[in-house]
């Protein structure tokens, strides 16, 4: 290094600019990762927290309890559910957003980062305000004659699907506008001219050439969908279970050993997940 | 391969007005070249026939179709474009036979007529790679090969050689010009390089602010430009302000009287080619004492920067024999040239 920044007469060499971050992620994330896989080899007593030990005990009181199963398969399908909505939702804007030539971009652009600015909890709480049987939906819709009695959305699945897809809306749209914009609209207008209709030229030139973005926004959201926390606390009520409040739940509880586990597994399903997505999609656009 | 006419194409954005009710035909086989400064409206013009902008008003005539209204993808024009625009995730083959695919032409057959285009613009041995492999001279083939293969009704090249160097530029300039000849496409390209649209073009149009300011050969537009723009646009030229009588007679601002054609009696420009003015006496109709301000040695040819009046100035030029010494700056020389050598505006055209 010392000749490096001799020779280049700069005293900032790669080391100093990818240090701090590389110190962050080994303190921050590393480190916690292992102790947490530590940890969750160990056993929970009542009386002693914690006996150091080895032991799949705690994976296997997840993977044969339907109550955990249960939580666990709500998680996945809540993220990937609430993924597609988001890509199929937020594609068309991120090209219209991309591709517009209005001096109101800059506006616009502003308006899709604006729900970003206020807190997942503080919006959460917003909406229970709107999907309570007292909410402004439900009154709304019984004064406009469209539901006869009271509706319920709080603490329904459809709430926590309907908060989690307006927290992570952005950011697909956010990455999949930095994409597109960088696809030169030749490339469209070279396929139109050559014969394909706009849904063909979507398929075969805009689909694949965003995929980059695509894939980054994809698991992006998904992370984000399967980590949700504030979100299912609140608009999911005591009865609705994800991964993350469930992991919260078993350290309040003391447990530390099964809630490490249940991490471990949150961790490791997102993860691999979103490799084997990652890679299907790739397949199949050199295939396509 | 078919005919194009084109008539009244105006298109409007707001206030303003991109291209003016421009009207021309492009027979078939021919090779037109659309010309002038960047915002004259030769690039929508271009893109109207392509179909990506809509025309305010005016149609668009292919052969025998009015595809004035028509989609881009149902149009049959093989289009390149000044950045290529080869899908980046598709190699050389897969490009080419895009269009094909949309056409549902049988597999057996792509692969022969894929082939058959490379050949034709010799790049048969890269069809496997993928098109950041290749250089711009061969990337810009591969767009030609892919927008030929379908046998359009019309080839159209927005600025193909922008993106190439001076030499490689002038390679594929003649390796277009030969190629469109044995195909026998009508082709329209537009470009704003002058040298390039002369040595490529059959015809040409000079474009400027939305309108078509003349259709011609390149001989009749260096000879015989239609108005100062296109005598200014097209090869170079001194031009002179000044007032016509009428009768044949320019009075410069500076005072001089020039004997030219007859224009309409008003304020008008009178337009001189450098080698049409040279060193007089030759029997000239008009014959000046001029101070030379500078020497511009061009090898086989001088030119001289001549002030006549403190606010007319012409360029001469000279052929270097070789022989004796060239004019310097501050001589004082007497140029001339006929009367019939000079291009008189008034009214519109000295606009």
């Amino acid at each position: 290094m010392q000749s490096d920044s001799a020779r280049t007469g700069s005293p900032i060499t790669a080391s100093s600019l990818v240090g701090p971050a590389a110190v962050m992620t080994v303190i921050g994330l590393v480190l916690p990762v292992l102790l947490l896989l530590r940890y969750s080899l160990n056993l929970y007593d009542p009386r002693e927290l914690m006996i150091e030990t080895v032991s799949p005990a705690n994976y296997v009181k997840f993977f044969t309890d339907i109550y955990y199963l249960d939580v666990f398969f709500t998680t996945v399908w809540v993220a990937m559910f609430c993924t597609l909505v988001c890509l199929i939702m937020g594609f068309p804007l991120a090209y219209v957003l991309a591709r517009t030539q209005s001096r109101f971009k800059n506006v616009l652009i502003i308006l899709v980062v604006m729900p970003l600015f206020v807190g997942n909890a503080v919006r959460a709480a917003g909406w229970m305000t709107l999907f309570g049987s007292q909410g402004f939906l439900s009154i709304s819709l019984m004064d406009l004659g469209l539901a006869s009695g009271p509706t319920e959305l709080m603490f329904t699945t459809q709430a926590v699907i309907i908060g989690i897809i307006a927290v992570n809306l952005p950011f697909m749209v956010l990455t999949l506008q930095s994409v597109i914009e960088g696809i030169d609209r030749a490339m469209e207008e070279a396929a139109f001219s050559l014969g394909a209709a706009p849904m063909t030229m979507f398929r075969r030139v805009l689909w694949p050439m965003a995929l980059p973005g695509i894939i980054a926004g994809t698991i992006l959201t998904f992370i984000l969908g399967m980590n949700a926390y504030a979100t299912p606390v609140l608009l999911g009520g005591p009865e609705f279970k994800m991964m993350a409040p469930l992991v919260f739940g078993q350290f309040q509880l003391n447990n530390w050993p099964f809630g490490a586990a249940v991490a471990f597994i949150l961790m490791t399903t997102t993860l691999s997940l979103t490799a084997l997505a990652a890679f299907w999609m790739q397949k199949r656009v050199r295939l396509g | 391969m078919a005919r194009l006419e084109l008539e009244n194409l105006t298109k409007r954005y707001g206030d303003f007005l991109a291209t003016r009710e421009v009207t021309l035909d492009v027979e078939e086989g021919e090779f037109l070249v659309m010309l002038g400064p960047s915002g004259c409206g030769k690039t929508t013009t271009l893109r109207m026939i392509a179909g990506f902008v809509e025309p305010s008003s005016g149609t668009v005539r292919l052969g025998a179709r009015d595809i004035t209204r028509l989609p881009p993808w149902r149009r049959n024009t093989g289009l390149v474009f000044q950045s290529y625009a080869l899908f980046p995730h598709m190699t050389v083959n897969q490009n080419v036979a895009f269009a094909l695919e949309m056409r549902r032409t049988p597999a057996a057959e792509i692969g022969t007529r894929v082939a058959e285009a490379l050949r034709l613009v010799r790049l048969g041995h890269l069809g496997d790679r993928l098109p950041r492999q290749l250089s711009g001279g061969q990337q810009q083939r591969v767009a030609l090969a892919r927008a030929l293969v379908f046998h359009p009704d019309i080839l159209l090249l927005d600025e193909p050689l922008s993106n190439l160097d001076a030499k490689l530029r002038e390679e594929v300039r003649v390796e277009i010009r030969n190629l469109q000849r044995e195909l026998g496409i009508t082709t329209v390209m537009v470009t704003h390089d002058q040298e390039e649209a002369l040595t490529i073009a059959d015809r040409l149009v000079v474009m400027n602010e939305g309108r078509v300011r003349q259709i011609g050969t390149q001989r009749d537009l260096y000879e015989r430009p239609a108005d100062r723009f296109v005598a200014g646009f097209v090869g170079r030229g001194s031009f002179l302000e000044g007032t016509s009588d009428g009768q044949g007679r320019f009075r410069t601002n500076g005072g001089i009287e020039i004997a030219c054609a007859a224009v309409e009696a008003g304020p008008a420009v009178l337009g001189l080619r450098p080698e049409r003015v040279g060193l007089a006496p030759n029997g000239a109709d008009n014959s000046f004492e001029a101070v030379v301000e500078f020497v511009s040695y061009l090898g086989g040819l001088v030119d001289l920067h001549c002030r006549l009046t403190d606010s007319d100035r012409v360029i001469a030029q000279m052929v270097n024999t070789g022989g004796g010494d060239l004019p310097r700056v501050g001589d004082r020389i007497r140029i001339g040239w006929p009367a019939a050598a000079a291009f008189v505006f008034s009214g519109e055209k000295a606009k």
